[in-house]
C-alpha cells in the first residue's frame, strides 16, 4: 500500500504544469538552478532524484504564483548562491554584470575619441581587388 | 619492445627539439630545418608505436592496461592512444612538433623562420619534458594483467575520437603563432610580411579549433543525453576564448598584411591566443574546476602547466613590452574606414573573451574564498548574446568598406535590400515562433549578417552575370562562406534556445505520450549486448502525420568500465530534431521509465554554421597557399615600395 503511494507520488513528479505560460517559466527556471549533486549541470538536464525533486519544487512554487526572484531565493537561501547560475543582482556582484559594457564603451569612447580628434579630411579611400597588399 | 622504442623516439625528438631551439635561435639555416623535420617525425614515429601497443592490447604497458579492453572495437583501440592524458600530452607533442616540421618544409627560408623554428623547438622541448619526465605514455607494468581496465565509454564515440585530434590542431596549432610572433619580436620585423607569412599558421590553427569545439558540441547533444550543445561548461569556455582571440587575431592580420596597420595589436593577440591555450589546457587538467567534460584531472599536473604558462607568456610579453614600442605605426587611415571596422571587430571580440575569462575563473577565485557562487548560462545569455550582437549588426559593412576612408551612404543604401529583408524575416519568426521578441532578434541579426554577406559578394562580381563570381579570389569565397556560417549559426542557435522545449513522461509499457502533435507508444524494453557494453534497449513507436516510426534510444552500461552512457534517439524533420531519451526507472516500480522527449529547432543549422565557419577558413587558407608563387614571395622579402607594382600571382586574370 505504502509503495502505492509512493509510485503515485512519484508519477506525479514530472507532470508539467496545465498552463503553458506558466510551464514555460518553470521550464526556465530549470535551466538556470543547478543540481547540487552534479558536476556541473542544471536541475532541467539531470536525471538525479534530487534534481526531479527540485523540478517538482519549481514547478510547485510557480503553479502558486510565486515570482522568479523568490523561487531562486528559495534555492540560495537553501543551498547558498551555488545553486544558481546566475550570479546575484546586487551590491558588488552588479560590477560583474556590468564590467563587459563598461570595458567595450569605455574602449570605444578612449579609441573614437582618439581616432576622431585627429581626424584628417585629407584621406581618401583605396580601390581594393580583394587579392594583393594595398599601398598609399 | 615497442615501447621502449617509443620511448627512445620520445628522447630522440627531446635532443633534436633542444638542438633545434639553440640552432634556431642562433645561427639558424638548413641545421634548423632539419633538426625540425626530425623532430617532427621522431615524435610521430613514437605516437605510432604506442598506437601499435593499444592496437595489439599489449597490457605490459600500464596505459593500454589503464585505458584499453579486449572487448573494445579497433577503432576506439586506436582513439585509445590520445583518450587519457598522457597519451593526450604526447599528441599535443607530435601536433606541435609536425607544425615546426611543416613550416620547416613551406615557410621561405630566413631569419623569421630559423628563429620560429628555435621557439617552437624550446616549447616542444619543454613539451616533450614534461611528457617524458612527469606523464610518459611508454611505462611497462612488472606483472601485467590479463585484462585491461577499459575507458570511459563517454569517449567511446566517432565524433569524441576525432574531437581531441582537430582541438588540438587548433589549440597547439596556435603555438607555431605564437612562434612565428616571438621570432618577428626578436627580430624586430613586425611588419606586412610577417603578417602575410602568420596568417596561413593562424588560418589552419583557427579552422581546426572550429571543427573541434564543433565536435565536442555535437558529442554533447547526442551523448549526455539532454540535448544540450553548449553549456558555457568551464570546458567550453577553455576552448572558446583562443577561438575568440584568434578569431579576433585573423582579422587583424588582413588590417596588418593588407595596409602595415595595428601591427603591435597583431602581434599581441598572436602572443594572447597561445597564452590563453594554455590555460584553457591548466584550467581543464589541473581539475580546479567541476565540468561535465573534465577528465584527466590532477593538481600536479595543473601546477606544471602554471608554470610553463609562466614562463611561455611571461617570457613573450616581456619580449612584446621590449620591443612593441618599436613598432611602426603604419599609414594614417580614417576612423570611417576599413581598418576602423575591423578595429571594432577586435574590440568586440576581445572583450568578448575577457568576459569569457571573468566568467570562468571567478567562481574558483569564489571557491577558494569560500564565497558560494556559479556563473553559468544565464550570465552568459545576458552579457556576451547582446555584445555579439552589436557586433553583427555591424558586420556586413565591414566588407564593403574601403580601406583608409569610406564613405557610408553607398554602403547603407546598398544594404537597405538586406535590412528590409532582416526585419521581414525577424518578424515573421516572431508570429511563427509564438511572439518571442529574442527568437525575432536572432533571426533579424542572423538574415542581415547572410544578406549583407551575399549582397557584397554581388558588389565585388560587378555586372556581367554570374560567371563573374566565379572569378573572385578565393579569399572572398572564404571570407563569404565564413560570414554565412555565422548569420546560419546565429539564426539556428536562437532559435534553439529560444524556442526549444522538453518534457520527461513517466511510461509504463504500452502507454503513450503525446507532444507537439507526435504520438510516442512507449513498447518496453529489452537487454541487448554490444561488443563491450550492456544496453537496456527501448521501443518506442513514434507517430507523426500519419507516419509510424519505431525508434530505440538506450541505456548502455560498461561493465568493465562500471559507468554507463546514454543513446538517444533522433528523428530529422526539415526544421527541427525531435529527440527522445530513456531515463531511468521510477525508484520504487521498475516497470516504468521515464522518457524524455525534446523538440530542438535548427539544430542543425547550429552545427552547419559553425561547418560552414570552418570552411570558409580553409578556404582562405588556400587562396592563401596559391599566393605562395615564388614570385610575391620575392617580392615581399624586398623593401615595401618594391611590392606596389607586383601583379599577385596566381591570381585569375
Amino acid at each position: 500500500m505504502t509503495w502505492l503511494l509512493l509510485l503515485a507520488f512519484q508519477l506525479g513528479v514530472e507532470t508539467p504544469l496545465a498552463d503553458a505560460q506558466e510551464e514555460a517559466r518553470a521550464q526556465g527556471l530549470m535551466r538556470e538552478i543547478r543540481c547540487v549533486v552534479c558536476e556541473n549541470e542544471p536541475v532541467s538536464q539531470s536525471t538525479a532524484d534530487i534534481a526531479v525533486d527540485m523540478r517538482r519544487a519549481i514547478r510547485k512554487q510557480v503553479e502558486a504564483g510565486k515570482s522568479n526572484n523568490e523561487i531562486r531565493h528559495f534555492f540560495t537561501d537553501k543551498y547558498g548562491q551555488f545553486a544558481s547560475f546566475r550570479p546575484p543582482t546586487e551590491g558588488f556582484w552588479l560590477l560583474l554584470w556590468a564590467f563587459p559594457f563598461l570595458l567595450v564603451g569605455g574602449a570605444a569612447a578612449f579609441l573614437g575619441m582618439r581616432a576622431f580628434g585627429k581626424r584628417k579630411p585629407g584621406l581618401k579611400p583605396l580601390p581594393d581587388d580583394g587579392r594583393g597588399p594595398l599601398e598609399g | 619492445m615497442i615501447a621502449e622504442l617509443g620511448h627512445l623516439l620520445a628522447f630522440l625528438a627531446l635532443a633534436t627539439a633542444a638542438a633545434q631551439s639553440v640552432l634556431g635561435l642562433t645561427t639558424g639555416g638548413e641545421a634548423t630545418r632539419r633538426l625540425a623535420v626530425a623532430t617532427g617525425m621522431f615524435t610521430a614515429l613514437a605516437m605510432l608505436t604506442l598506437i601499435i601497443s593499444f592496437v595489439r592490447l599489449d597490457f605490459s604497458v600500464a596505459l593500454v592496461a589503464a585505458n584499453s579492453h579486449s572487448q573494445k572495437p579497433l577503432i576506439y583501440r586506436i582513439a585509445g592512444a590520445w583518450g587519457n592524458h598522457e597519451g593526450s600530452m604526447l599528441l599535443w607533442c607530435v601536433i606541435m612538433s609536425a607544425y615546426g616540421a611543416a613550416a620547416a618544409l613551406w615557410m621561405r627560408a630566413d631569419r623569421l623562420r630559423d628563429r620560429a623554428l628555435g621557439v617552437q623547438g624550446l616549447l616542444t622541448l619543454g613539451s616533450l619534458a614534461y611528457l617524458l619526465f612527469a606523464s610518459s605514455p611508454f611505462l611497462r607494468l612488472a606483472v601485467p594483467p590479463l585484462e585491461g581496465r577499459g575507458m570511459n565509454p563517454l569517449l567511446q564515440d566517432p565524433a569524441v575520437a576525432l574531437h581531441p585530434p582537430f582541438l588540438y590542431t587548433g589549440y597547439v596549432g596556435l603555438s607555431f603563432v605564437f612562434s612565428i610572433a616571438a621570432a618577428g619580436l626578436i627580430n624586430g620585423s613586425i611588419d606586412r610580411d610577417w603578417a602575410k607569412r602568420v596568417r596561413p599558421w593562424a588560418l589552419t590553427a583557427w579552422s581546426a579549433l572550429t571543427v573541434g569545439i564543433a565536435l565536442g558540441a555535437i558529442w554533447a547533444y547526442y551523448e549526455l543525453g539532454w540535448g544540450g550543445w553548449w553549456f558555457w561548461d568551464p570546458v567550453e569556455n577553455a576552448s572558446f576564448m583562443p577561438w575568440l582571440v584568434t578569431a579576433a587575431l585573423v582579422h587583424s592580420l588582413i588590417v596588418t598584411e593588407k595596409r602595415g596597420s595595428m601591427a603591435a595589436w597583431t602581434v599581441f593577440l598572436a602572443v594572447l591566443a597561445f597564452c590563453l591555450a594554455l590555460l584553457g589546457t591548466f584550467l581543464v587538467r589541473s581539475g580546479v574546476m567541476t565540468s561535465v567534460h573534465a577528465f584527466a584531472t590532477d593538481p600536479t599536473r595543473g601546477i606544471v602547466l602554471l608554470i610553463g604558462l609562466a614562463i611561455a607568456g611571461g617570457a613573450a610579453l616581456a619580449l612584446y613590452a621590449w620591443r612593441a614600442p618599436k613598432i611602426p605605426p603604419g599609414p594614417e587611415f580614417d576612423p570611417v574606414s576599413r581598418e576602423g571596422a575591423l578595429v571594432l571587430n577586435n574590440l568586440f571580440l576581445s572583450v568578448g573573451a575577457a568576459l569569457v575569462l571573468v566568467g570562468t575563473v571567478t567562481p574558483m577565485f569564489a571557491q577558494a574564498l569560500n564565497v558560494s557562487l556559479s556563473i553559468g548560462e544565464p550570465y552568459f545569455q545576458l552579457t556576451f548574446a547582446p555584445m555579439m550582437a552589436v557586433l553583427l549588426l555591424f558586420m556586413p559593412l565591414a566588407p564593403m568598406s574601403a580601406w583608409r576612408k569610406t564613405e557610408l551612404k553607398p554602403i547603407l543604401r546598398r544594404l537597405a535590400p538586406a535590412g528590409i529583408l532582416a526585419v521581414i524575416a525577424g518578424g515573421f519568426a516572431m508570429i511563427v515562433g509564438g511572439w518571442q521578441p529574442w527568437l525575432g532578434f536572432g533571426v533579424l541579426v542572423g538574415v542581415w549578417v547572410i544578406a549583407g554577406v551575399v549582397l557584397d559578394l554581388v558588389r565585388r562580381a560587378g555586372p556581367g552575370g554570374a560567371g563573374r563570381l566565379f572569378k573572385l579570389p578565393l579569399a572572398v569565397w572564404g571570407m563569404t562562406i565564413a560570414h554565412i556560417g555565422i548569420g546560419l549559426f546565429v539564426i539556428g542557435a536562437t532559435a534553439e534556445t529560444v524556442t526549444r522545449s522538453e518534457r520527461t513522461f513517466p511510461l509504463q509499457r504500452g502507454e503513450s505520450a503525446t507532444m507537439q502533435g507526435w504520438t510516442f507508444r512507449f513498447d518496453g524494453v529489452r537487454q541487448v549486448e554490444g561488443p563491450n557494453y550492456n544496453a537496456t534497449r527501448a521501443d518506442i513507436t513514434v507517430t507523426h502525420d500519419g507516419r509510424t516510426d519505431v525508434i530505440h534510444p538506450e541505456k548502455r552500461i560498461y561493465p568493465i568500465a562500471q559507468s554507463g552512457t546514454t543513446e538517444v534517439s533522433i528523428r530529422k524533420t526539415a526544421w527541427r530534431d525531435v529527440y527522445v531519451a530513456l531515463g531511468d526507472t521510477i525508484r520504487e516500480e521498475p516497470g516504468v521509465w521515464r522518457i524524455r522527449i525534446a523538440f530542438h529547432p535548427l539544430i542543425d543549422w547550429v552545427f552547419g554554421g559553425a561547418g560552414l565557419i570552418a570552411l570558409g577558413g580553409f578556404i582562405s587558407l588556400t587562396a592563401k597557399l596559391r599566393r605562395r608563387a615564388p614570385a610575391t614571395d620575392a617580392a615581399a622579402a624586398t623593401t615595401p615600395e618594391a611590392t606596389t607594382e607586383t601583379p599577385p600571382a596566381g591570381a585569375p586574370a
